[in-house]
């Protein structure tokens, strides 16, 4: 308990002292906040096409979609590593432990996430509203906006659950990112760094710090979420 | 606006739905497109609202195709027949409809308050529309398509899904409704009564073919087999080598009539105010409501039993 309390005082100081963890806050959310709008961007034509359209394959598809939701994100960093490390097919680009890297990889992480929970909320939409839109002669477009609005609850518990699981992942951060000091260290890393050197205190502050981060994103989303929402 | 098809097919799974060489639907009639489940009733509105292209033919609305270029509002308004709403209020949704067929913000107001006024749907407009009755439901269902005022309006079953005493206000209120709201209707129905009761015109579909169209009248008059006869109401009976096809209240008991049958009764059902006579002539099913005074046969006997009208058949 007296850890703890510990942890609380020490997280304080670590915000009220100013200075690198304010620097790895915000490179955490710059790094998951831009892979969770590309993993948006993606993933939710995806996963509407899926929920709407009927192709050969498409059992296939969406299982493979329902496997990467739960696939460990330490595969995808390897993945990601021998793609992009010196020697790797796409070596050349030299992306290897920067940002980018690990936007690459949060994104793919968070893609299949946000697939999944479109394709479902799409599909819990009534069938024949598609339907309906068209013979009141609704634009593509408007129609595309107005069943967004139809599976908002959906649609943002998707960017919840994308954020969310690359926001405390550190497999994949570590492996792409190297946790470089100044560069690439977010969140998780830095505990994993702080932990090793047997800075306790100093872990769990941050790992306080990380919670409070996540909830305060997802508080935001789910005020949005639940507005007009009966 | 006439609505005309001309060679339409659509096939689905192999299997031709609809087959329709040509047929027209005249502008200011009601049609009702009456047919068993199956027939292709549904296919044959939605083709018509361009939400299906037929494999071949042409479908023409005022003499253009049914599908227009992106976000321009149809000339045609549809009501399903599961009734679908946005979430929201059922005033949302009667004015995202208005909205899409670009009506303007004040004239929407004018037109929701009016529709719903006549559709008596005021209580309910600014409940949810999801957690209407079945009979609210469907008033709003029907209420969204007619406040559209399109030249062409299509119902698929309008009085699916309510309960007999919404169903018989509806029916009563729907005749007015079409002519206040619209110009050309289309309707689908798998119910003899509904189809008389709204429409003035009868097409009726079996297997995806049309094995009938005209004035009701003429169609109940002229059953031209015995498929067309029976979901007329008639009652096909074997006589002479061929059949005849005898229409409602056309049986008597007792010799009085010819030509004659023999009924074995099945049941005698008092429905209060008369009774019925359930039985069989040879396999054919037949119903014979008496008249209150008229002598009761006994359960198991055969009785002579006259037709004083009939059709034959080809």
């Amino acid at each position: 308990m007296s850890d703890l309390a510990q942890g609380f005082a020490q997280a304080l100081r670590l915000l009220t002292g100013g200075g690198e963890v304010w620097a790895i806050i915000l490179r955490t959310l710059a790094i998951s906040g831009l892979a969770s709008l590309l993993a948006m961007l993606v993933g939710v034509p995806c996963g509407y096409a899926i929920a709407r359209r009927s192709f050969p394959g498409r059992t296939a598809v969406l299982a493979l979609v329902n496997t990467g939701m739960g696939m460990p994100p330490v595969v995808i960093g390897l993945v990601v590593w021998l793609l992009l490390t010196r020697s790797g097919p796409l070596g050349g680009l030299d992306l290897i432990y920067t940002r980018r890297a690990m936007v690459l990889a949060q994104f793919l992480i968070a893609t299949p996430l946000v697939v999944g929970f479109t394709a479902a909320s799409v599909q819990a939409l009534p069938p024949q509203l598609p339907d309906l839109l068209v013979s009141l002669g609704a634009s593509r477009l408007r129609m595309l906006w107005i069943l967004s609005r139809e599976a908002k609850l959906g649609l943002l518990a998707a960017v919840m659950a994308g954020f969310g699981a690359i926001v405390s992942e550190v497999g994949a951060s570590m492996t792409v990112g190297g946790n470089l000091r100044d560069s690439t260290r977010v969140l998780t890393t830095a505990i994993v760094t702080e932990t090793g050197r047997g800075n306790l205190p100093v872990a769990l502050a941050l790992g306080i710090v990380l919670l409070l981060l996540a909830f305060l994103v997802n508080l935001g989303l789910t005020l949005l979420q639940q507005r007009h929402a009966r | 606006m006439d609505v005309t098809l001309e060679g339409v097919t659509i096939v689905r799974g192999g299997r031709p739905v609809l087959e329709i060489p040509a047929l027209s639907f005249l502008s200011g009639t009601t049609t009702a497109v009456f047919g068993p489940n199956g027939s292709g009733k549904t296919t044959l509105l939605r083709v018509v609202g361009g939400l299906e292209r037929p494999r071949s033919g042409t479908v023409r609305i005022g003499g253009e195709a049914p599908d227009r270029p992106d976000g321009t509002a149809p000339r045609h308004a549809f009501a399903f027949q599961e009734q679908v709403f946005l979430g929201g209020t059922v005033r949302r949704n009667l004015d995202l409809a208005l909205e899409l067929h670009h009506v303007p913000p004040d004239e929407r107001l004018v037109r929701v308050a009016e529709v719903s006024g006549e559709c008596g749907i005021s209580a309910v407009l600014d409940r949810s529309a999801r957690q209407l009755s079945c009979g609210e439901a469907q008033r709003v269902n029907l209420a969204r398509a007619l406040a559209l005022r399109a030249p062409v309006t299509l119902l698929d079953e309008p009085l699916s899904g309510i309960d007999r005493l919404a169903r018989t206000h509806l029916l009563d209120d729907l005749p007015r409704l079409f002519a206040t709201f619209a110009t050309t209707t289309i309707l689908v129905t798998h119910d003899r009564e509904e189809a008389f009761r709204l429409a003035d015109q009868l097409v009726i579909l079996v297997d995806g073919r049309v094995r009938a169209a005209g004035s009701k009248g003429a169609v109940y008059r002229d059953p031209r087999d015995a498929v067309v006869a029976a979901l007329l109401g008639y009652t096909i009976l074997p006589h002479a080598g061929g059949c005849i096809a005898v229409p409602p209240g056309g049986l008597r008991l007792g010799a009085a009539a010819a030509p004659t049958f023999t009924l074995h009764v099945e049941r005698v059902v008092d429905m209060g105010d008369h009774p019925h006579v359930v039985g069989r002539v040879g396999d054919v099913r037949v119903d014979i409501r008496l008249g209150p005074s008229e002598a009761l046969p006994a359960q198991g006997e055969r009785v002579r039993v006259g037709a004083t009208a009939f059709a034959a058949l080809a």
